[in-house]
Parts: C-alpha cells; structure tokens; sequence
C-alpha cells in the first residue's frame, strides 16, 4: 500500500513536471514569436510582424501583449478597423494598462481627425496621457 | 540594516529598468486628410501673390517676387495628385493686360469671375509682407589669455538681422464667391553681421530670401490642403 502511494506520488509530480514544461514550452515560443515580432516591426516590416502576432494569439488567445501590438500593427498598415477591434480586445483583457490605453485613444484621435469614422465613440476624458 | 537598505534599494532600481525595458516606442506613419475639401476643389489657379504696400515696415522689393511666390506654390499643388494646376504660363497668357492689385483681395466677385475664365473650382490668391528687424547682440565665449596663461570670459559685439515675411493665403470658391480658406504664414531666419556686413546686407538684395522664406511658407500651406502621411509614435509591449 505505502509503495503504491509512493508511485502515485512519483506520477502526479512527474505529470505537474511535465505540464509545466509545456507551459514553458508555450510561453517561451510566445515570447520568442512577440520578441521577433518587434524586431519586424521596428524595421517597419508590418506585414511580417502581424503574422507573428496573430501566432501568439493562436497559442494564447488571452494575450493582450499580442492583441495590444496586433493594433499598432493594423495601424501602420493602414486598416484601423482591425486596428480599433485589436485595441479594443487589449483592454477589456487588461483595462489598466496605460500603454494599450494610450495607443487606443491615439488611433480613435486619429481616426476623428481623418474623418474616417463620424461615428467613433467619444473620447473619455480621464485619459490623459500620463507616460508622455 | 544597512545591508538590507542596500538589497531594497537594488531591488527598487532593478524593477525601475524592468519596467523601462518593456516598452518599445515605434513610429507609425498616420494618413492625414486634406483641411479642404478636396473632391469639390480639385483644380485651383494661383494668382501672383502681391506685396502689402500700405502695410508698415514692409521693404521694397521687385515685382516680380510675388510671381515667384506663386510659382512656388503652383509647383509644389502640380506635385499633388489631389489636384490640377493652372500653369504659370497659361496665368500669365490670360491673366495679360490685367494688373493686380491689394484690392483684388476683397474683391471676390471679381476673382469668382476670373476663376470661370480660368474654368477652375478655386483660386488662391494672397499677399505678402517682408520686413527685417536688426537687434545688437552680445556673444560671451572663452578665449585663451597669454599674459594670464588660462582661458578667460570674453564677448564680442555682433548685429543679429532678422528677416520676417508674413504670406498670406486665401482660397476663394468660384461657383460661391466665398472665402474658404484665410490663413497667414510667418516665416523668419535670422542672420549675424558684423558692423561692415551689416551695412553692405541693408543695401544688398534681399529677393532670394524672400523667396527662401516664400517656399517655406508656401509648403506649409501646401501640407495642409493636401492628404498627406506624418509620423505618431505608438507602444509595443514586449
């Protein structure tokens, strides 16, 4: 009885081990994709970049890292609608980032001043942007 | 104690350039729309930009620069793909006989007439000022004394010559005879003289800085009428 504990202790920590290395697995090849990412899109290579980014949404579709880059990304390629709805999902899964906030008033600012969108949400005025 | 003052403060410095590594500034280039509208004004003809000569402290300068001026402007609209542009030579041809005036400005009937023969959907038309402001200026450097074998505080006297030119710009609409665009440019450079360049810079000419200072101005308006591409930065979280 004590030797079968014994194994069903060995198995559990060895499931908990090996679990958590795939966790490891995950997010060190999310890191490396959004780490790759920001290089291609700081040699202005967008279209590369977004391709990365929807990679890490594809693993973690919770990320709001990817989704928060995916919007900048957008941005730069010119689509901003895709770029509003990735901001968007940035901040409903971490609303008190100040940096997804930032970039999501910048491109709705944008958007008001190109005429784009007439009907694009009123800015909240709470916002202000503090990291400037 | 002192050891672990030592050990918060290390691990409070540390946080601070975690925090700071990550973010990633980028710049994105943004699409910014025309101040006008640009599917009713597509095509313009620019008449010569005329000096404001009951204006005060204005200099006297060749006729001609307000042609100039609006050459510049005609080049930098032709460059547009928004826009059609009446050619210089083609102002000239038919604008032959006729001879403008500051009175044109306020004349919109007029000009809405001029821009039917022009078979265009504005005109731009404006006037200029160009003045220069002479200040005494003192400069404070080192230079290195001999006698006191160090370097000591020493000034020199110098004639700062600031060139100012103020353009204004109107657009007038032709089917409405109404002014849609009323905006001045200020453009200034300044130059150091001393005593013997000064004199020979009031008497020298002075055409090709208004010119300079035309087309920096005249690109300013430019931009702003034109759809055009400006950079914004945005935050990449690492």
């Amino acid at each position: 009885m004590l030797k079968y504990n014994r194994l069903a202790s060995i198995a559990i920590l060895a499931c908990l081990i090996l679990s958590g290395c795939a966790l490891s697995r995950d997010t060190n090849q999310i890191e490396a994709y959004n780490q790759f990412a920001i290089r291609a899109a700081q040699a202005q290579l967008w279209n590369e970049a977004v391709f990365r980014w929807k990679q890490v949404i594809g693993v973690d579709p919770e990320n709001s890292k990817a989704y928060n880059n995916l919007g900048v990304a957008y941005e730069a390629l010119g689509d901003t609608d895709e770029a509003v709805a990735a901001y968007q999902r940035a901040t409903e899964l971490e609303p008190d980032n100040k940096y997804y906030r930032l970039n999501y008033r910048r491109c709705r600012i944008h958007i008001r001043r190109s005429g784009v969108d007439e009907d694009a949400p009123q800015l909240e005025e709470d916002e202000s942007p503090s990291t400037e | 104690m002192q050891m672990l003052k030592k050990i918060t403060i290390l691990l409070v410095t540390l946080m601070f350039f975690g925090c700071g590594s990550a973010v990633t500034r980028v710049s994105i280039p943004v699409k910014v729309q025309s101040e006008i509208d640009i599917g009713r004004y597509s095509n313009f003809a620019v008449l010569p930009f005329v000096s404001e000569r009951h204006a005060e402290r204005n200099e006297e300068l060749p006729p001609e620069v307000g042609e100039d001026i609006a050459a510049v402007l005609r080049r930098g609209l032709a460059r547009q793909k928004s826009f059609e542009v009446v050619n210089s030579q083609e102002t000239a041809r038919l604008l032959t006989g006729e001879d403008i005036g500051e009175e044109w400005l306020s004349d919109t009937k007029h000009l809405s007439q001029l821009g039917e023969y022009f078979e265009v959907k504005g005109i731009i038309v404006g006037s200029f000022r160009f003045y220069s402001d002479s200040r005494p200026r003192r400069y404070y450097g080192e230079r290195y004394s001999i006698q006191r074998q160090r370097y000591v505080m020493d000034y020199q006297d110098y004639m700062q010559k600031t060139y100012l030119l103020a353009l204004r710009v109107m657009i007038i609409d032709v089917e409405t005879e109404k002014i849609v665009w009323d905006e001045s440019y200020r453009r200034s450079t300044a130059e150091a003289h001393t005593i013997g360049s000064f004199i020979f810079s009031q008497a020298g000419p002075q055409a090709n800085t208004v010119r300079e200072l035309g087309r920096r101005a005249v690109s300013e308006f430019t931009r702003q009428i034109s759809p055009h591409y400006e950079q914004e930065d945005r935050y990449l979280v690492k």
